[in-house]
């Protein structure tokens, strides 16, 4: 029992991580970015091929997240230009549409150039025993990196200048810019971050187990499971949904099954919306 | 200060207002008087940056901003506060003010400032704005506007919705601003409440300068008389 | 009576395209069986996105499960011929049934709980995804992902394409037509004005919710139906062929290009992806990242849609249209607690 639950702890903050990056590009811009999960596999990619390259895993790593934030930047400044242009339910559609053609070139080229590409990160040790359950370090050191960067991003928004001014511009955008805050700006700055964390992710899962090339729609569709349980926009509330959704896929996984699970999952997260539609923690839409 | 020359602005193409010129001279508190739907919210949309003009200019200090995004007009020193208010519902008092210093950090000395104006706010610091009364969010809005020192203080309509007393509180604080210096550009259907501490003022109708004088001159104007006071 | 001429105006799309269908293979085919195949895709995939155009392009609802939708219809089918020995028509019209009552569902629920858009269409999604796994998992029932075999299926139809082709473009059309009746009738009328301004509908007396979720019903009765009725053309069921990536993305790409809301936008961009589809056929590897630069390009170029960038030609017959220009409300306009 305390396996099954620490160990979808573990899970569970990974989710946390995923959902984050989509959560926060949500709750600022209006867009469901649908080519989150292949950021983090092109990320991922990066990394492995810097790794066989000769590159220090560590130095590699750092790559491939600033990486994904450059493909983040380049997102918000190009492909979501026409995107802002539209407003409620047409900016909607054509993000859904337009993230969604630039998954399928971003997966198109990954698979082309590399079809059997994965990214495997091991981690020196053996397994670290926490409260008498023997976890693999690789999933331990996931596990902290998630904490350690959720923490921060607590920081930022809540005791930062400039967290302030993002979340200000996700309560009132007209208001933000009065104040003399680039609502532009901040939408880069968080794709931007948001690309950053896709690619962090890869690299903690990487460490669990590996990622592959086609694994990308699969982390899209948790990262959507996550930040909508969690409340869309609301970073402390996409780690208490992970951690809440990883423990009910680790004891579902271990006592019923497979296939079971993923439908668990994914009604949860219907159930979370129909019940509570802003999500645990969210965020206020003023 | 300001200088708006042959502005016009509008919305898909069609001018709301049209050929506007207007000055507003450091320490000046000038009130644009107009009933609804005259343009002032659209002139005061497009001076802040929140509009992009059709034609004319905008010219602050020297510099023209005519073409300048709203953030980088509130940078550039004016502060602008929409009748709407704009406040950050979810965030609280303090949180609202310490904002409107962006990208600096609230400044003590202003925020006591703000708090000798307006004291209901310092009570209320830790309060969500949503939360706040009419009046109350009317005083944060300013408050806001004022945390970031502004050169030139707009203010659209500032006794929307509230009770006649409140209103004439209202004006009343902005009298006191106004003596501490600071520059205003006031509009305002209620024309004797913008009368009240304008040094000048602009008559807007149909989108066009109607006429301009001191409040005086204008009070006396028949046509100012009838149209906005009622009186045959 | 004006009535008539008025009707008939109205139905000559509707028309045009039915003779092109028929027509079509003698001109184009050949006895190609590839090229008819192909065809046959399309007309599937046209149908689909009717339905799909009647649940978002008319009342906003954005069903992300259309594949789940049709998967529904088909396996129900095959499954009560199979299993529990029914005769294949009652079994299809059970599997529309099925798929008609769990889209009322969904929009109901959608509708009670005032979800927007992007909800309905993440709970659709879900559905659509969990629906899959329930596939691959109730193996015993479905086959799995080794699929199974419907058969009581008509093996004509499954050896001669032209019988697929034939059967699947009289459902397009059939279809057609039932969008058509319904976009002049006051079904129409209300879902135009809940399109515009929900707000102003609802104070306006329209039943919104009532609407919606009939919209949704015959939708995913028409979604349904091709499913089942795929089953008995093509005999054989496999859940990767009402996936989400196979059959959602896909529809959604299409209708969007082609027009929401529009009559023939469907069945444009079920051509043009059909053309899509072949050229790209060669491309082996590369396919995946040209599909999708594609959409890309298209969506930046045609960000409302074909129909409405060249006009809204196909629009111009006929008193429906996107711009209703009837006033006069009918009065057969279903009120709230009516």
């Amino acid at each position: 029992m305390k396996a099954v639950i620490l160990d979808g702890i573990v899970l569970g903050l990974g989710l946390g991580l995923l959902g984050v990056g989509l959560t926060l590009v949500y709750g600022l811009a209006g867009v469901l970015n649908l080519a989150y999960g292949e950021i983090a596999v092109l990320a991922a990619i990066i990394v492995a091929q810097l790794i066989a390259g000769g590159v220090p895993a560590g130095l590699a790593a750092v790559i491939g997240v600033l990486a994904g934030a450059t493909a983040g930047i380049l997102i918000d400044l190009t492909l979501m230009r026409p995107v802002y242009r539209e407003r409620g339910g047409h900016r909607v559609l054509l993000g859904l549409l337009l993230t969604l053609g630039l998954a399928f070139v971003i997966e198109g080229v990954l698979t082309w150039r590399d079809p059997l590409g994965a990214l495997s990160i091991n981690v020196a040790g053996g397994p670290v025993r926490i409260l008498g359950v023997p976890l693999a370090v690789g999933s331990v050191w996931a596990s902290v990196i998630a904490v350690a960067v959720g923490a921060a991003l607590l920081v930022f928004f809540t005791a930062t200048t400039f967290g302030r001014a993002v979340r200000s511009v996700i309560q009132d955008e007209l208001g933000a810019q009065l104040v003399g805050i680039s609502p532009p700006l901040v939408r880069t700055v968080i794709f931007g971050l948001s690309g950053a964390l896709a690619g962090l992710v890869a690299v903690t899962q990487a460490m669990t187990a590996p990622v592959s090339v086609t694994a990308g729609f699969n982390l899209t569709v948790l990262a959507l499971i996550v930040s909508v349980v969690g409340g869309l926009g609301s970073v402390p509330g996409a780690f208490l949904a992970g951690v809440l959704l990883g423990i009910v896929d680790s004891a579902s996984a271990t006592y019923i099954g497979h296939y079971i699970t993923s439908i668990v999952l994914l009604g949860a997260a219907a159930l979370t919306i129909l019940v509570w539609p802003s999500g645990l923690l969210g965020s206020h839409e003023g | 200060m300001l200088e708006v020359a042959t502005l016009a602005a509008g919305y898909l193409g069609q001018r709301v207002v049209e050929d506007v010129d207007l000055a507003v001279r450091p320490g000046e508190a000038v009130a644009i008087v107009g009933s609804n739907g005259a343009g002032k919210t659209t002139l005061f949309r497009a001076i802040a940056g929140l509009l992009r003009p059709l034609s004319g200019s905008v010219v602050l200090d020297g510099r023209d901003v005519t073409r300048w995004p709203a953030h980088r007009v509130a940078k550039a020193g004016v502060a602008y506060v929409p009748a709407e208010r704009h406040l950050f519902p979810g965030m609280t008092v303090r949180t609202n003010l310490a904002l409107g210093a962006y990208p600096h950090r609230p400044d003590h000395e202003t925020l006591q400032l703000v708090f000798d104006i307006f004291p209901a706010l310092k009570e209320r610091l830790h309060q969500r704005a949503e939360t706040l009364s009419g009046g109350q969010q009317q005083m944060l809005a300013v408050g806001r506007a004022l945390m970031s020192r502004p050169r030139l203080l707009m203010l659209d309509e500032p006794s929307t919705g509230l009770a006649p007393k409140l209103a004439k509180d209202a004006f009343e604080a902005l009298r006191g601003l106004k003596q501490t210096g600071m520059t205003l550009l006031v509009a305002e259907q209620q024309v004797p409440l913008a009368l009240s501490i304008a040094d000048r003022g602009y008559v807007l109708e149909n989108g066009r300068i109607g006429l301009q004088g001191s409040p005086r001159e204008l009070d006396q104007n028949p046509e100012v008389r009838r149209a906005y006071l009622g009186i045959a | 009576m004006t009535a008539v001429p008025r009707v008939g105006r109205a139905f000559l799309p509707v028309v045009a395209t039915a003779v092109i269908i028929v027509v079509l293979p003698q001109v184009w085919f050949g006895s190609s069986e590839y090229t008819t195949g192909l065809a046959v895709q399309a007309l599937i995939l046209a149908a689909y996105a009717v339905g799909f155009n009647l649940i978002f392009g008319s009342t906003n609802q954005l069903f992300l499960c259309v594949g789940a939708l049709a998967g529904l219809g088909g396996y129900v089918t095959g499954i009560l011929a199979d299993h529990a020995s029914w005769s294949i028509w009652p079994a299809m019209v059970a599997g529309t049934l099925a798929a008609a009552a769990v889209g009322g569902l969904l929009s109901w629920v959608s509708v009670r709980r005032s979800l927007g858009v992007i909800f309905t269409g993440i709970v659709t999604l879900a559905f659509s995804l969990a629906f899959q796994d329930l596939l691959l998992g109730v193996e015993h029932l479905t086959g799995g992902s080794t699929g199974q075999v419907v058969t009581a299926a008509a093996v004509a139809l499954s050896d001669n394409r032209l019988g697929g082709y034939y059967l699947f473009g009289g459902v397009v059309v059939g279809f057609l037509i039932v969008f058509r009746l319904l976009q002049i009738s006051h079904f129409g009328w209300a879902f135009r004005a809940l399109h515009d301004d929900e707000m102003a509908a609802e104070l306006a007396g329209v039943d919104v919710a009532r609407y919606r979720i009939y919209a949704a019903v015959i939708g995913s009765a028409m979604i349904g139906l091709t499913g089942a009725l795929f089953a008995y053309s093509d005999g054989f069921l496999s859940p990767p062929t009402f996936a989400f990536d196979q059959v959602d993305v896909r529809v959604l790409v299409l209708v969007a290009f082609g027009g929401l809301g529009t009559l023939l936008g469907p069945v444009i961009g079920a051509v043009v992806f059909a053309f899509l589809d072949y050229a790209l056929i060669n491309s082996g590897q590369l396919r995946e990242l040209l599909y999708g630069l594609c959409i890309v390009i298209l969506f930046l170029g045609f960000r409302r849609g074909v129909i409405q960038a060249l006009g809204g030609v196909a629009e111009r017959f006929g008193p429906g249209g996107t711009g209703a220009k009837r006033w006069r409300r009918p009065a057969q306009i279903r009120e709230r607690g009516s």
